[in-house]
């Protein structure tokens, strides 16, 4: 037996030492430095170190007047907040005055981070880098007891909020195969959102990260004004391109990327949304925010008006009337608003009961970290940073939430079958859009600029959204899943509910939109218009249809049945978009994106799917690597047995094997917010014309006719 | 679990006609009688509503929540299954919403049951009296004014004798009714039953009742009069051997309940009556097994002595 | 050398299913009896084992008696009043004395007669006594239903299980003497050999030992 030490000392070990050191040191290089060079060379992108104009260094002098300014500010609206609004103005303003002056009250109503900046001698915000000088380290309550310490950056980086995707289990998404997305033990690819009343879904946010648009408003006379558009308004990453090394199953976002997190727009309250907006510089358009020491100085626990900067978009949608954020567009390229609403069921004290009572977003989304849940129940395949964790009415209501009402415990009974949005949510703003045609945009002339056609807009029960089953299951694009509790066998949404419009009511406003449309587009014919929007289902062949009808049978009865269902409002949608006919399958084709620019200037919609899949990421989509990385899986997901086909549909500069197409099935998106106090009543649903369609959802006829028939209720005797 | 604010009153006759009238065209072998179908007719108007999972409300007084739903599917099955819901409540219930006096009705188990034949099998005389000593009803107990005999047996949904059940089930389901209410006897180290060795293996096998009352004369009754924590039975050999009525109570129970579900052969591999320690006998099994050492000693030493003569043998 | 065959086919595979189920059978109410004991069977792996096995039993006891009754092994059983209490005495001094001397053995194994005395006596007493009361008690366990509810004033199920436990006992004292006598024959494995071949050998004649 030889002695260790000498073994090492021993000239063949210590040679084979350094040769391991070596590649070791070659490897870590490998991974550190040429791994990300060669990303962005094979996705066609490139970042540089971020830097923000309002991002500038203040002297003592004005830092002093800035905290003197924010600080009498934020003691004005405590004194105000304290002295009642019941007495007459001069009283009050005499009130307010001397609380202003007294020293405990100048001491306690001091935003907290001057103190801290003026200590640390912070004088420039310069973004995460500034934050983590103090909160390197996060202490996460995961609200089970256990108390975690985790590193900050890490912490946002791998949040939805920045990343925007995920492949971690936890979905409720089944694919049209049968397979539950990324569940444990399948190959897991990372998922994000198939947002379909965007141009630009889901990963294509690549191609739309930030656009600057050359609008020309009739105000301006001939005039252009430039505007600001693409997904990386909301998403939090302030990088030329999203975080795309995240979908990859090794690397890291770059350091100079992760400088671009905007803290301060969640946890700010001076967030000034006029420095939102696009700006272009050497390497390409990127997205601005307020980095201004005002804006960090006021830093808060996280308020509503900070997640509704972002979340009143797809909530009330940016033409609410309310949306805060849609009010301050930009100092300059000012942002484009969107007219038609995503969900039309806005968050804010006039629309929502809980907002009025100012309940505040993390009340019930409550936060482990950066990590904030979204609830179990997910239709939409949105990645969720917490899947197992509750947001629900319950948790705060209780079991019995009905005390005031003659009719309590028949309204709590109504709770084994109804969610309580159902009653809760009576209408969605008008502006909800149903049916959207990207493929035939219309000219604003006050915008100046092509918009995608809103064919149908309605917030009205049955028409804007409607009710179905749900047990918090979904499928790959969106539908909700569930089933009648009494098993039904003919409840069919994917055939019917989500595929079919036959309100004559909209059949006809489709009818008018489709005759309107002619005129700009003569080709349209008006009947196979208005029958493959309201029927989407008619544009497959037969036996497409039937393996769809097989595929919902054999595939998705299980997750359908699974667990206890109850009846949801769901908005629907459905798009005309631009498909790759190539990758088609009984739930439609791969859609293609467009891009923002040519779009919105040209209103020449196949150039401007032409210039967006020119983009370096579209054309690895159709290569081999990722076909195998995740698109067949994707595929499989989406119904599509076949795999993968990697024929990209531009060949010669011309669009190959592209057809526009509406989508084959409404997406069925959950509404929760905008919450109303006055629930339906009784008769709105047991009428005979009510608003559920009792046979629909599944109930025998005699059943069905039972629930129509309220008198029963009222049988005297 | 929370108590339906209905008063119960004990031993007041009630004299329900109706009852007697159903439970006399059933005897007469009517098949299925007019009065049961018009019975059907009205309990299905009230499931209408009772039905529902959810019903329920927050009572304005206790804050608690009043379940008021019953289980469709379970209903026909329960003793009171055959009745129309107005045999037992008022008859002003049958308008909704229902008048607030209706709201204060009073029940009587042993009222209804004086003069029937039920009595007979339930001696429900003797529950009566068992139930007034109940730690339940005893001056100054928690909740013993609204305490009644629903709180423990559901009747819309209670039956009596499960035969053909599996017997984990109806301990399941026995130890469910007072667990419901004592739920802290189920956290494992506060428990009060902290100290009850293999806790988890006797609340599968064993009735709460079996414990928490006393020995009655008959084995195959138990008492209604449950018992304070400190009057329970906490003797292991009670159960474990010795005490050969309170043995004979659990032992035969499990075994008839096995009996009629599994048939005689699979009974006789299986008993699932068997309770662990029950042929026990400090005295038997230490003679025993003095008597059977000493003879491995005597063995022993005789064969060691045949050894040493054969060795003895040898050596000559 | 002298060989008899004493013990027909039938014999010896009834005892040796007999051997085993008395293994399992001790093994397996040990386990239910002292359940919990670490190094035992667990509770509800020995129930069946030890039910079905008595079930086995009983039907192996049955078996036996039929086959007494029906051939001629029965006749070893039937007592010879007559000298009884000298036989018995002369054997137990055997026991007792005679066998460290090497002296003679007083019974000599005939086509006859197999059992001594003591032994013609011990397996009456279990095979007539303690099984049919062993078998008995292990039945009433199963179908205790069918018992009154009391017995002498006590109740039913636990003099069944008293009976049960105390028969029991015996017979395990019973299989350890059983075990250790066998080996007093002319040699220590001549009884057991016999049992698995069926022939009675032993190399001294009786008339040289006489």
């Amino acid at each position: 037996m030889k002695n260790p030490i000498h073994t090492l000392s021993n000239a063949r070990f210590s040679r084979l030492a350094i040769a391991l050191a070596i590649l070791l040191l070659v490897l870590a290089i490998g991974y550190k430095v040429v791994y990300p060079w060669a990303f962005q060379l094979y996705v066609g992108e490139s970042s540089a170190i971020l830097t923000y104009p309002n991002s500038q260094p203040l002297t003592d002098a004005e830092f002093e007047t800035l905290s003197r300014e924010l600080s009498e500010q934020a003691r004005r609206e405590r004194a105000a907040e304290i002295v009642g609004v019941d007495q007459a103005d001069f009283a009050r303003e005499v009130k307010i005055e001397m609380l202003m002056g007294t020293p405990s009250f100048v001491r306690e109503s001091e935003p907290s981070h001057i103190k801290y900046f003026r200590d640390a001698g912070i004088r420039q915000y310069q973004g995460p880098k500034t934050c983590l000088r103090c909160h390197a380290t996060t202490k996460v309550d995961h609200g089970d007891g256990r108390v975690t310490t985790v590193d900050t950056l890490d912490d946002i980086v791998n949040s939805v909020h920045f990343k925007f995707q995920s492949d971690a289990d936890g979905f409720s998404t089944y694919g049209y195969d049968g397979r539950k997305v990324n569940a444990p033990g399948e190959r897991r690819i990372p998922v994000g959102k198939i947002n379909r009343a965007c141009g630009i879904p889901g990963s294509f946010s690549w191609t739309g990260w930030a656009a600057l648009v050359e609008t020309r408003p009739e105000h301006a006379e001939g005039a252009t004004v430039t505007r600001s558009e693409g997904c990386g308004q909301c998403h939090i990453g302030g990088n030329y391109y999203p975080a795309t090394e995240k979908m990859m199953p090794i690397g890291d976002v770059p350091v100079d990327a992760k400088d671009g997190i905007d803290c301060l727009i969640c946890h700010s309250a001076e967030y000034d949304m006029n420095q939102r907006y696009v700006m272009r510089d050497d390497i390409g358009p990127r997205w601005n925010q307020d980095r201004s020491l005002r804006a960090a100085l006021s830093v808060g626990p996280v308020a509503n008006r900070n997640c509704l900067n972002c979340h009143q978009h797809n909530m009330g949608g940016d033409a609410y009337l309310h949306n805060v954020a849609a009010k301050s567009l930009g100092e300059k390229n000012q942002r484009l608003l969107h007219k038609g609403a995503k969900r039309g069921n806005p968050f804010s004290p006039t629309d929502d009961l809980h907002a009025a009572a100012n309940i505040q977003c993390t009340d019930c989304h409550v936060p482990e970290g950066h990590k904030i849940p979204r609830g179990r129940f997910g239709v939409d395949l949105v990645a969720n940073d917490l899947p197992g964790k509750d947001v629900a009415c319950e948790g705060c209501h209780s079991r019995a939430p009905h005390n005031q009402s003659e009719h309590k415990a028949l309204l709590n009974g109504h709770i084994a079958r109804l969610a309580c949005e159902t009653c809760h949510i009576r209408e969605l703003q008008e502006n909800n859009v149903v049916l959207r045609d990207w493929v035939h945009p219309t000219w604003d002339a006050e915008e100046g600029l092509w918009e995608p056609t809103d064919v149908y807009r309605s917030g009205k029960p049955g028409k804007g959204f409607t009710y179905l089953w749900f047990n918090g299951n979904g499928t790959f694009l969106a539908n909700a899943l569930g089933n009648n509790p009494n098993g039904s066998t003919d409840y069919n949404p994917l055939m019917r509910q989500m595929a079919r419009i036959e309100d004559p009511e909209i059949l006809a406003a489709v009818r008018a939109k489709a005759i309107e449309l002619k005129r700009t587009y003569p080709d349209i014919d008006v009947d196979a218009y208005v029958t493959a929007a309201t029927d989407p289902l008619s544009q497959l062949s037969p036996e497409m249809r039937e393996r769809r009808r097989a595929m919902i049978r054999d595939n998705l009865t299980a997750a359908m049945n699974e667990g206890e269902s109850r009846i949801y409002p769901f908005k629907l949608f459905n798009a005309m978009m631009f498909e790759d006919m190539g990758n088609q399958g009984p739930f439609g084709a791969m859609i293609l994106p467009f891009d923002y620019a040519s779009y919105y200037e040209t209103g020449d919609t196949q150039a401007s799917v032409i210039q967006a899949i020119r983009d370096p990421i579209v054309r690895r989509m159709y290569q081999q690597p990722f076909k195998l990385y995740m698109m067949d899986e994707f595929m499989s997901y989406f119904g599509v047995t076949e795999g993968w086909r990697t024929d990209y549909p531009l060949v010669d500069g011309k669009l190959k094997g592209v057809e526009p197409h509406w989508m084959r099935q409404m997406g069925a998106l959950m509404i929760n917010h905008g919450i109303q106090r006055q629930g339906h009543e009784c008769k709105d649903c047991h009428a005979p014309d009510g608003l559920l369609d009792y046979a629909a959802l599944g109930y025998e006829p005699e059943r069905a006719a039972e629930l129509m028939d309220l008198d029963v209720l009222q049988a005297a005797d | 679990m929370s108590f339906v604010p209905i008063r119960f009153e004990i031993g007041r006759p009630a004299a329900p006609w109706s009852l007697i009238g159903v439970l006399a065209l059933l005897m007469l072998g009517l098949g299925r009688p007019a009065v049961a179908i018009e019975a059907d007719k009205q309990t299905k108007a009230c499931l209408r509503c009772h039905a529902m999972e959810t019903i329920a409300y927050r009572d304005p007084v206790s804050r608690e929540i009043v379940d008021l739903s019953i289980a469709p599917r379970l209903l026909p099955h329960s003793v009171h299954g055959e009745l129309a819901c107005t045999e037992c409540h008022r008859k002003s219930y049958r308008r909704y919403p229902h008048p607030e006096e209706a709201e204060r009705e009073s029940f009587s188990c042993v009222g209804c049951h004086e003069d029937d034949s039920a009595e007979a099998t339930y001696q429900l005389k003797t529950v009566e009296s068992e139930y007034r000593q109940s730690v339940h009803v005893a001056p100054g107990a928690k909740h013993a004014d609204r305490f009644n005999c629903h709180s423990c047996h559901d009747p819309h949904v209670f039956k009596v004798s499960r035969v053909g059940t599996d017997i984990a089930q109806v301990v399941r389901d026995g130890n469910q009714v007072c667990l419901s209410c004592h739920e802290k006897a189920r956290d494992p180290q506060l428990g009060s039953h902290a100290w009850l060795p293999k806790r988890d293996a006797h609340w599968e096998s064993v009735r709460c009742v079996d414990c928490h009352t006393p020995a009655s004369a008959e084995p195959s009754r138990v008492s209604h009069q449950i018992l304070t924590a400190e009057d329970s039975n906490r003797d292991c050999v009670a159960c474990h051997s010795r005490d050969a009525r309170l043995l004979n109570r659990l032992y035969q129970y499990r075994s008839e309940e096995d009996l009629a579900r599994r048939g005689l052969f699979a009974k006789a591999i299986f008993n699932e009556a068997y309770i662990v320690g029950m042929s026990r006998s400090p005295l038997v099994d230490w003679i025993s097994l003095l008597i059977i050492g000493l003879t491995l000693l005597v063995l022993t030493a005789h064969g060691l002595g045949r050894y040493l003569a054969y060795r003895r043998r040898r050596n000559r | 050398m002298k060989a008899l065959y004493l013990y027909p086919g039938w014999l010896r595979i009834w005892h040796w299913v007999n051997a085993l189920l008395f293994i399992l059978l001790m093994v397996s109410g040990a386990s239910m009896h002292y359940a919990g004991t670490p190094w035992l069977l667990a509770f509800e792996t020995a129930v069946p084992i030890h039910n079905a096995a008595g079930i086995l039993l009983t039907l192996g006891w049955i078996a036996f008696v039929i086959g007494n009754v029906r051939t001629d092994n029965g006749r070893y059983y039937r007592l010879r009043w007559r000298g009884l209490a000298g036989r018995l005495i002369e054997q137990s001094l055997y026991y007792a004395r005679g066998i460290f001397r090497d002296a003679p053995h007083p019974f000599h194994v005939t086509a006859e007669a197999k059992f001594n005395t003591l032994q013609q006596l011990s397996y009456l007493g279990v095979m007539y006594g303690l099984m049919p009361l062993l078998i008995l008690s292990g039945w009433s366990f199963l179908f205790s239903v069918y018992l009154p509810e009391t017995l002498f004033g006590i109740g039913a199920v636990w003099v069944v299980a008293m009976t049960h436990l105390a028969t029991s006992y015996a017979l395990v004292l019973f299989v350890l003497v059983h075990l250790y006598i066998i080996t007093t024959g002319e040699t220590v494995l001549t009884n057991p050999l016999a049992m698995i071949t069926g022939w009675h050998r032993e190399r001294h004649t009786p008339s040289r030992d006489a």
